[in-house]
């Protein structure tokens, strides 16, 4: 339980730290440059240049921090993004499980539980909103993002953090914060963060993966 | 002298309390199931305290639709957040919220007693580790933030089993978190009254209520979308608002018209104000006697009674027709008293029958009717007499008249050959005698239908037509029975003749199967031993699942629990309809759904051998009840008839006048059968009360025509006199029949048809001049 809070709270820190100490250092390296694009770093630029640069599936890690838990719980997989809207997470290990999000439903074929099921996101507000923020950045869509959602950048283009909240916490939201952090249009790590302070991080990998 | 004015003031009296009981102890009752019939069988005992009392009928649909998805989400949300602060609402469902707070911990602490999966082997060392395993996987799941938080206490997932096996089905779709149709055009909710789904009063204030709610939520976000309502309460409401507008406005017009044919007829006003007396005295003295007998009159008994009471206005038409200006109105009266009182008795004997048919609204109709036709003949012979001066002559008869039905009374041919018509009509048509379908008496529009059966469909709540029907003396017994049924309708459902059931013992097991799954939970030592064996190697925090140990522990000591535990959530409610005390034994109700071969079920049922269970298709019991009724009601016109014979016989001393007052009758109600089997209307229970009617008319119509009269200007009058009355009843009953609710129709048609035919008989059969007694 200790453990959890104290990788937690170094996290955070990290989190917060590293795009402070680059963006002092960067105005000091570049201020004489007046590199304009690098001060007004904006969420259209995080969006559109992670469009830009997108790749249809990624390989991803992801470490499931718990209260419940003594050391962090490893997955395995694959993202696959299909314009505008299909978002697939294939899981590898350590057992093989597939969500597939289209629209508003998320079709589950799971190995262990022998099933495959379609539900609605409706019926998991928490999970609808992860899936809000991956779509509206992989698909370049700000408007919908900063709609639904209060949004926060920091940082610099070399290494920028995006927090996004629901404007509501309607519907018995457990989720308090997705986190994703980058650098130019990649994004390397996306961090789920509940309200009781349990995380999933996510690290994301070029290249389909295994 | 005296009487003169003793009489009208006594009545002027009678009225003015009339008055004043109409306003302080008159108590008009709306309740539709004040009106269901108590049942002649168990079975239709059970069903109707199912249609009083059950849940269905207290459900009410709501659909939001016209606007955007997420704007009838917010409108779904908003709405049920201000209906379930209404006292009258047990329960709103949306979506949103599926079980309550109190609901989950009461399933959670109870759940090795309740879970279907508790066995012996579930809390063995291999069985807990493949589901700590489990529930390992659970934690990296995109959708385990849900579960994460009974994982301490709950680590072979019981209480998600639980829920799991209660589940029928899918349930609505969703949008938003709330429930709606598929096509995202509606927003759907269902709405619980506490209240009787058939008291309209109630309901009608309620769904105002609600309706008011939606304003309000409508307003603050200025939305355009409307609300629907759907159910059998709305129903009852429509159903029973539309037949008192219909039969209000259709007797407004029909009086307007009595009164045209009544001043055209004698040309006084004063005349027409007169045959008001009878009418509304009748009215008064029945409301009053139906109030005092029952308790209360029913909305539909006023309607309807003061349409039947219409006759009343006969027994003036008589006397003015009779007033010669020679005699004092007095004597007028004495000379057709015994006529019109031998009428006025057979008809009273005619609906003296639905005293007897045992079914409440028919009882009430028959005591307003009698009382109204008595004192109404009353009020003639004593009040109306009173009121005329000596000269009073209405108007000066005309010879045409006499044409007419002297012209009506050679036609004995003809009027063979309507009768072999009539029966050969009978006989041939295709129409079946007897309308089968109760659904069909419903005045409701067929869209309306349509848009209940799409919310139901959309909602997952059927109309329950089939149903299992388990009788036993205590609780214990029944559940016990029960879960020995949910074996069988397991099989059936195998074989496919069932898709779907919901029985009682599936949410609360008997004591038996609970304690056998208390006796297979371990002992504390022996689940502390299997948990430490299982939770070797896997990274969960140490000491984490103490309270699943204690839970256990707890659930060893826990009593066997009853339904009662859930008395006032939304599984209490849903138990009550599932189960309840029926006459000093208990009784369980499983509706099944997706029913296809219904003969077939019922075999399989048979052959259980079981008599304390049943099966009940509702829809043909419904429709057997008011067969019975009908039957019982037709049955007792016949004997009514049998009743007025000998009451003709003994007041006429005749056989052959007996005969002749009766052929009349009998050949009309033989052809207005035919006629109404020609227009292609199988008979309910509507016409053949209507046919009592036909009977009073018609035996009026025949008694003045076969009066032993003098002069040719008495039988003149006699004529005339009987035109008329035929011809404001055609009047009232024919507006009647063009009705849109079906018994209004009904009655209308049958009534008008009946009164043209009982005169045109009468006038045949008459005797000649010249027969005179």
């Amino acid at each position: 339980m200790n453990f959890g809070m104290m990788r937690h709270t170094s996290r955070a820190a990290s989190a917060w730290a590293v795009p402070l100490i680059w963006s002092v250092v960067g105005v000091a390296v570049h201020g004489l440059a007046d590199d304009r694009s690098e001060m007004a770093w904006t969420i259209e630029q995080v969006v559109t240049s992670v469009k830009e640069s997108r790749e249809p599936s990624v390989s991803f890690e992801e470490a499931t921090y718990s209260s419940l838990l003594t050391k962090p719980l490893i997955t395995r997989g694959v993202l696959r993004f299909t314009p505008p809207s299909r978002l697939e997470k294939d899981v590898r290990e350590p057992y093989r499980e597939r969500y597939v999000i289209e629209g508003d439903f998320v079709t589950i074929e799971s190995e262990r539980r022998n099933m495959t099921k379609t539900i609605s996101l409706d019926e998991y507000p928490g999970l609808r909103w992860f899936v809000d923020t991956f779509r509206a950045v992989l698909d370049g869509d700000v408007a919908r993002l900063t709609r639904e959602y209060e949004t926060a950048l920091e940082g610099t283009r070399r290494r920028w953090v995006l927090r996004v909240r629901p404007r509501s916490q309607a519907g018995g939201v457990p989720v308090d914060f997705i986190e994703l952090s980058g650098s130019e249009g990649r994004i390397n790590v996306m961090t789920v963060r509940t309200a009781d302070g349990d995380r999933s991080v996510m690290t994301l990998l070029p290249g389909p993966g295994p | 002298m005296s009487a003169r004015r003793l009489v009208p003031a006594f009545w002027l009296a009678f009225m003015l309390y009339g008055i004043w009981y109409g306003a302080e102890k008159l108590s008009v009752r709306n309740d539709l199931s004040d009106l269901l019939p108590e049942g002649a069988t168990e079975t239709q005992r059970i069903l109707l305290s199912q249609v009083r009392k059950g849940l269905s009928g207290r459900l009410i649909l709501l659909a939001v639709e016209g606007a955007s998805p997420a704007e009838l989400a917010g409108l779904s949300r908003s709405l049920a957040e201000s209906l379930r602060t209404d006292e009258r609402i047990g329960m709103v469902a949306n979506g949103t919220e599926v079980r309550s707070k109190k609901e989950l911990a009461l399933l959670s602490e109870f759940r090795y007693l309740l879970s279907p999966t508790v066995t012996e082997d579930t809390f063995s060392e291999s069985s807990l580790r493949a589901a700590l395993e489990q529930r390992l996987h659970d934690l990296r799941s995109p959708l385990g933030a849900v579960i994460k938080e009974s994982i301490p206490t709950d680590p072979t997932g019981e209480t998600w089993n639980l829920l799991r096996s209660w589940s029928m089905g899918e349930g609505p779709s969703t949008y938003g978190g709330v429930w709606m149709s598929p096509d995202r055009a509606r927003a759907l909710l269902l709405v619980e009254a506490r209240g009787s789904g058939f008291d309209v009063d109630e309901q009608e204030s309620l769904h105002r209520a609600i309706r008011a709610s939606f304003g309000e939520a409508v307003k603050k976000i200025g939305s355009a979308a409307q609300l629907r309502m759907s159910g059998p309460s709305v129903f009852a409401v429509e159903a029973q608002r539309s037949i008192e507008a219909e039969a209000w406005r259709l007797t407004a017009v029909a009086s307007g018209l009595v009164v045209s044919l009544l001043f055209v007829s004698y040309r006084s006003l004063v005349l027409v104000l007169l045959t008001l007396i009878p009418i509304s005295t009748g009215i008064v003295a029945g409301v009053i006697a139906v109030n005092h007998w029952f308790g209360f009159v029913h909305g539909i008994t006023l309607g309807f009674g003061v349409i039947l009471l219409g006759v009343v206005d006969d027994y003036p038409i008589h006397l003015f027709s009779h007033l010669t200006g020679r005699e004092s109105p007095s004597s007028t009266v004495q000379a057709i008293w015994p006529t019109m009182r031998l009428g006025m008795l057979t008809t009273v004997i005619g609906f003296s029958s639905l005293l007897l048919s045992g079914y409440q609204a028919l009882a009430q109709l028959g005591l307003l009717a009698i009382v109204g036709l008595i004192t109404g003949a009353l009020a003639t012979r004593w009040v109306v007499p009173a009121c005329i001066g000596t000269g009073f002559v209405p108007i000066e008869i005309r010879t045409p008249v006499q044409g007419w039905l002297d012209r009506l009374s050679k036609g004995l041919v003809p009027a063979a050959v309507v009768l072999i018509l009539a029966v050969a009509v009978l006989v041939w048509s295709d129409t079946p005698m007897w309308e089968q379908d109760v659904g069909r008496l419903s005045p409701l529009p067929e869209e309306k239908k349509q848009l209940d059966q799409q919310l139901r469909k959309e909602l997952g709540a059927p109309d329950v037509r089939d149903l299992l029907v388990i009788e036993e003396a205590t609780i214990e017994d029944l559940l016990e029975k029960a879960e020995a049924v949910t074996e069988r309708l397991e099989g059936l459902r195998a074989h496919g003749l069932v898709k779907g059931y919901d029985i009682v013992s599936r949410y609360v097991p008997s004591r038996r199967t609970q304690l056998a799954r208390q006796r297979a939970l371990p002992d504390r030592p022996t689940l502390e031993r299997n948990l430490k064996a299982a939770l070797e190697g896997l990274p969960f925090t140490p000491g984490l699942f103490e309270p699943f140990v204690e839970a256990v522990e707890a659930a060893r000591r826990d009593e066997p629990i009853g339904p009662e535990v859930f008395a006032g959530t939304m599984l209490g409610i849903k138990l009550e309809s599932l189960l309840f005390p029926q006459g000093g034994r208990w009784m369980a109700v499983a509706p099944l759904n997706g029913v296809g071969d219904r003969t077939s079920l019922a075999g399989h049922v048979e052959q259980w051998g079981d008599e304390s269970v049943r099966y009940l298709d509702l829809k043909e019991e419904s429709n057997r009840i008011m067969t019975a009724y009908r039957d019982r009601t037709a049955q007792l016109l016949g004997w009514g008839m049998a009743a007025i014979a000998v009451v003709l016989a003994v007041g006429l001393r005749s056989a052959v006048l007996v005969v002749r007052v009766l052929t009349p009758v009998l050949c009309a109600l033989l052809v207005v059968a035919a006629v109404l089997r020609g227009l292609g209307e199988p008979l309910s229970l509507f016409h053949v009360a209507t046919f009592l009617l036909v009977v009073g008319l018609g035996l009026d119509y025949a008694l003045f025509l076969n009066r032993p009269e003098c002069t040719g200007e008495e039988r003149l009058r006699t004529s005339f006199g009987l035109l008329v009355c035929s011809g404001t009843t055609m009047l009232v009953f024919g507006v009647l029949a063009f009705s849109k609710t079906p018994a209004l129709h009904a009655i209308g048609l049958t009534a008008a048809s009946g009164s043209l035919c009982c005169l045109a008989f009468s006038a045949v059969t008459a005797r000649r001049e010249g027969h005179a007694v």
